[in-house]
Parts: C-alpha cells; structure tokens; sequence
C-alpha cells in the first residue's frame, strides 16, 4: 500500500532547506564579507533572534514578523530586521564606551512571506551599523564599504550594479517650507511611490510652489553629473533647511568621490526608504537585470532615543540571497574525489590535503562511471584513482581522459583551474 | 536573469489593450506588431520588447522585474498594493469602483450598513472592499469570486457587490443600483523600482513623450 508523506514533514511556507552547492556559495560570500567588514575594523555581533515586540516599532515590520509568547506571557518576535535590535544592543551595553559603535552582523532575519509572491519567511543579511556619529563622512564610508562589499564578489559598477542615493530630509524640509499643510499627504504618496498622487496635490498648490513639488522627486541621474543638484537647489531655493540637506548630500558625495566610488552612484531625490525612521541620506543597491534592492540602508537618528540614547546613527543590510542570485559564475570547484585504494588511498589523501586540495576519500572501489555521478553529485571537479607513483586524475566532466600524474602536479592542476572563489 | 539591452514594457490585453497601445505609440514605440498577431504573449520591435498579459498580471511582471514598465489600471494597483513606482495617469480607460445591491433590496442593505450590520459582499477586489468598510467602521463578510460578480445578489450568495464599472450597463441590465462610489480608476504607466533608477533616461523619455501625446482627464 503506498504510503502518504505527511505534510508537515515538508518546511513551513516561505522557508527551505538549503544544500551544497548552494549553501557553500552562501558561506563562501559570507566569509568573503566578513573578511571587507574586518579590514574597516568593523566588529561581529550576533543578538537573540527572540526580540520583545516592544522593541521593533515600525508598523511594517511588526506586520511582516512571526509573534510567540515567552515564559513570562510577554508577546516575542522573531527578528524581522537587524537595525532595531542592534540600537537596543547598543543602547544597553555600550553605554560606558566611546563612540562611534562600528557593528557588523551576518545573521538570518524572519518575515511572516505571502504564499504566491517567491517570498521567504528566513532572509539572511549581512550588515553594518555606526552608532554615535553625525559626519556625513560616515554616510559615504558606509556606501563605500558597501561598494567594496560588491567590488569583492565581483560585481562591477556602472554595469552589474548601482547605488541609489537620496536624502529624504531635503524633500521634507522643503515641503515644510513651501506647503506644511500639503507636505503629510505628499510624503505619505512618495512613501508609497505614487508619483501621480504627488503631481495631483501639487496641483491644488500655486505654480511656482507646484513646480518644485512635482519636479524634486523627479530628480534622478547619475551623480558625477551636477544636474540633479543643480536643478534641486534652484527648486529649493530660499527654502534654508533644505539647503542644509543639500549640502550635507553633497558633503557626502565629496567624501564618495575620494572613496572613489562616485562612479557607481545615482541620485534620486523621490527615494525616501523603506523604514520610518530614517532621517538623512538613505540609499538602495539595485542589480542589473534584478527587480528587487540587494541591499538598502540610510541615516537613522532618532532610533536610539527609544532606548534611551540620544545617539546619531547610519548603516546597510545586504540581502544574500538576492545577492547570491546575480553574482557571476565562477569555474569549476576545486573539490576532489578520491576513489578508494585502501591504505595507499589513504596516504594519497592525506598527501593532498598537506598541498590544500579539498579532498573527499571513498572507501569504496566505484567504477570510473559511478565515481563520475558521484563526483557530480557532491559538485566535485576533479576524480582520482590513487597509484604507487601519484594518482590517475581527470577532471569531472563526461568522457573525461585519465592521465596518471604526480601528488604535485595533480594538487597544482586542481587548484589552478579553479582559483579560490565563489561558485554557482 | 541578465540585463537586458531594449526596454520591456508589460502591455494589458483585454478592453484597455488599444488604449495602452494608443499610449505608447503616441510616446513614439513602435507597438505595430502587438496588433500583428494576437496570439502571441512576446513581442520583439526595435529597440522594444513586449509582454502582453492580463490586467492583474502586469503589476506583478513590474514589480519582480520581468518588465522593466508596464501599464495597469489604478483599480488593480489599489488591490494588490505592488511595490512599483507608478509615473502616470494616462486618463484613459476610466472606471468606477462602487458599491452596488439590488434594487429591491437597496434601502435595506443601506439601513443595514447603517446600523453596521454586517453584510456579505461579493467581489473581485477583497482588499479594497476591506479597506472601504473597514474605513466606514462598518462590518462585511467579503466572498472573493472570479467573474461574474452581479449575479452574486441576484442568487442570494451576497447582500450587495464591490465591483469595476465603466458605462454601467451590465448593473442596469441585472436591476442592480449604486448605493455609493468607492473610487474612481484610470490607466496609469508603471516602473520597476530598480529599472526606474537604472534606466531612468529611457523610462523619463517615456514619461515625457506620453505627457506631450496624452491628456489626462484630470
């Protein structure tokens, strides 16, 4: 009789298991951003992923995330985001420390996924916030260091990727200035991207005041091109708070330029980020050919008033599956099977991992064609026969030819074909 | 996915297909083969790609970024809620979102949303009846149908519907009457988030030539 799976033996919706070679790459970018995040001196944290509900405020996260209750009674969430436990974090226990709080973390968030949408319940980030300083310099670092980030996983601006720039506090402030009754209704239509509501209740405004309102979100283009600053100061004119944002966006480009990556910009004065509590300069990675944001992130300094810290702060988080879905292919992997041998297998495995070849030993004596399927299902590269001299090596590949060579010279041909890197 | 070389607009076939057509070709693409052959679902012309889909489905080809633009009418917009920058309300293929019941049983079913009731609707547009009575701070018990949504009432399946009209016609013809309306819809021209950014020369051309070519209602 043939028996039924039950089905909550599957993985909740929106949640999966993930396998070689996926998870290896997904470890292989981890690491290689870990390693970035260290050489700007940024230090690894990891916080619970049980928050008390309290502590995430934004209505969209507290939506989107799973709810429990603890021992006490009291309702927890699982994390939904890294920004708002890490200002707790900071706000609680590094009060006596000086700051800037130069965090980073690569950690797994949870929102609750609609079925029908390719959405995932379990997101992993990657991650850095600064704590505790107000300079734009730091604005730039962090889009530069999340520029590195890319550079380092071989993505390549202008064209695998661009980094959208925007500062939601010049739009505000200028709004404030020209129309305080108008400006809750416009900021809420842009929040929602509506740009047609925006022309609409710019047109209940006087023209002069209409033209700015409708034109400042408008205001897209690269940054090493002075257009988009020119055109929004000459908008934005007499409106003195929104020339203090101006200004400090163009600080922030100064210090980009001398990051050298102004070249990967793109100004966007409509873009004013997911979250609420942004306050300054915020900013989205997008991939060619990739509808979604890679990676967003912005100014936030109001946030750490909730914990009881009146600290200025601004960070990124970096979506790795997304990103893992647009970095380029790499060559094939270096991992080697070795086909049995007995005693003499043994010696030629250990040989070979002495000289750094990631090696796999099979006990068992497979056939050339078994040991192929089997190499292709472990995402191995290479097969060996161990033999007195060295080993009988061919690449993994169908009708691949044997050739009997050297312990050095099979280490030296594993890892020269494919160099250390990520792959797909 | 890689990126792509031509602009891919995402095109509603259905009754608001010749006005998108009529929209885009008065931007200058030249949208000739989409009136070719009616069959396909892909269209390649110089310097343009085009996806032709239903209705409710162009949002979504924007949103995950299969079309880099699209055109969908506001009343699917209100609905599914995408994540999409929407440029422009090309003033065409007006509707109306409305309230509607029968005409025997309209003063009833007013009364009882007045007394907040709760009253079954039928409709294709859960959300946006959700959000109209939960707006009122009145109750309903929303049945989400796929078409046909008049005959609903008439078979006692609901007190009243929430649904898309243009001229009318099809209420009168089922004696259904008005009793309020919810909004008012129009096309409008729709941009991937990432695709607005990146290709925003093209996507702003667009814009602009729409603008010089079309009226919008207002």
């Amino acid at each position: 009789m043939k028996q039924r799976m039950p089905r909550k033996f599957a993985t909740t919706p929106g949640t999966r298991d993930v396998l070689p070679p996926e998870s290896t790459r997904l470890f292989d970018v981890q690491a290689r951003i870990r390693e970035r995040f260290r050489l700007f001196g940024y230090g690894e944290v990891f916080t619970p992923a049980l928050e008390y509900s309290e502590v995430i405020e934004e209505p969209k996260l507290r939506d989107a995330s799973f709810k429990l209750f603890d021992p006490d009674n009291q309702m927890v969430m699982l994390r939904p985001e890294m920004t708002t436990p890490i200002a707790r974090l900071v706000a609680q226990r590094l009060k006596n420390f000086p700051p800037p709080h130069k965090l980073s973390y690569v950690l797994p968030v949870y929102r609750r996924a609609s079925v029908g949408r390719g959405q995932s319940a379990e997101l992993y980030q990657a991650g850095v916030e600064v704590v505790g300083s107000p300079s734009p310099q730091e604005d730039a670092a962090t889009i530069a260091l999340l520029v590195d980030v890319l550079n380092a996983l071989d993505l390549e601006a202008p064209g695998d990727f661009a980094v959208v720039l925007g500062h939601i506090a010049f739009y505000e402030a200028y709004l404030r200035h020209v129309a305080p009754e108008a400006a809750t209704a416009l900021l809420a239509a842009l929040a929602a991207k509506d740009l047609v509501r925006v022309d609409v209740l710019a047109g209940g405004l006087p023209d002069e005041i209409a033209t700015g309102v409708r034109g400042i979100p408008r205001l897209v283009g690269p940054a090493t091109e002075g257009g988009v600053l020119e055109e929004a100061a000459r908008l934005a004119a007499g409106a003195p708070e929104a020339s203090m944002a101006l200004e400090n966006l163009r600080e922030i480009l100064r210090h980009l330029d001398a990051h050298g990556c102004l070249g990967t910009v793109i100004l966007d004065l409509g873009l004013t980020g997911r979250h609420n509590y942004y306050t300054g300069a915020v900013f989205e990675a997008y991939a060619a050919g990739l509808g979604f944001t890679i990676a967003n992130g912005g100014r936030y300094d109001n946030l750490l008033k909730r914990f009881g810290q009146d600290l200025p702060a601004t960070g990124f988080a970096v979506y790795l599956e997304r990103l893992l879905s647009v970095l380029p292919e790499e060559g094939a992997s270096t991992l080697l099977v070795l086909v049995g041998g007995g005693l003499g297998g043994t010696k030629a495995a250990t040989a070979l991992r002495k000289r750094g070849v990631p090696t796999l030993h099979l006990p068992e004596d497979l056939e050339p064609h078994a040991a192929a399927r089997y190499a292709s299902a472990v995402d191995a590269g290479w097969v060996c026969y161990p033999t007195p001299e060295g080993v009988k090596l061919a690449a993994s590949t169908p009708d691949a030819r044997f050739e009997a060579v050297g312990i050095e010279d099979a280490a030296e041909r594993v890892l020269g074909r494919a160099p250390q890197g990520v792959r797909r | 996915m890689s990126a792509r070389s031509n602009l891919r607009v995402a095109v509603p076939k259905g009754t608001i297909f010749e006005d998108a057509l009529r929209a885009l070709e008065g931007a200058g693409l030249s949208v000739g083969v989409l009136r070719e052959d009616g069959r396909k679902l892909f269209y390649e012309s110089p310097g343009t790609e085009f996806i032709v889909g239903r209705p409710s489905d162009v949002p979504v080809y924007v949103e995950y970024g299969a079309a880099d633009v699209g055109i969908a009418g506001k009343d699917v917009l209100e609905e599914q809620e995408p994540n999409v920058v929407e440029l422009k309300d090309l003033g065409t293929g007006g509707c109306r979102m409305i309230l509607a019941a029968p005409a025997d049983k309209a003063a009833g079913v007013r009364q009882a949303i007045g007394h907040a009731e709760v009253v079954r609707v039928a409709t294709k547009y859960p959300r946006t009846a959700r959000r109209y009575f939960e707006g009122m701070g009145r109750q309903a018990e929303i049945i989400e149908l796929r078409g046909s949504i008049e005959l609903a009432p008439l078979v006692g399946l609901a007190d009243c519907i929430v649904d898309l009209t243009a001229t009318g016609t099809t209420l009168r013809e089922n004696d259904l009457v008005v009793l309020d309306e919810i909004s008012t819809s129009t096309a409008r021209l729709i941009a991937n988030r990432g695709a607005y950014r990146l290709r925003n020369r093209e996507v702003a051309a667009l814009v602009d030539a729409m603008e010089k070519s079309v009226s919008p209602l207002g």
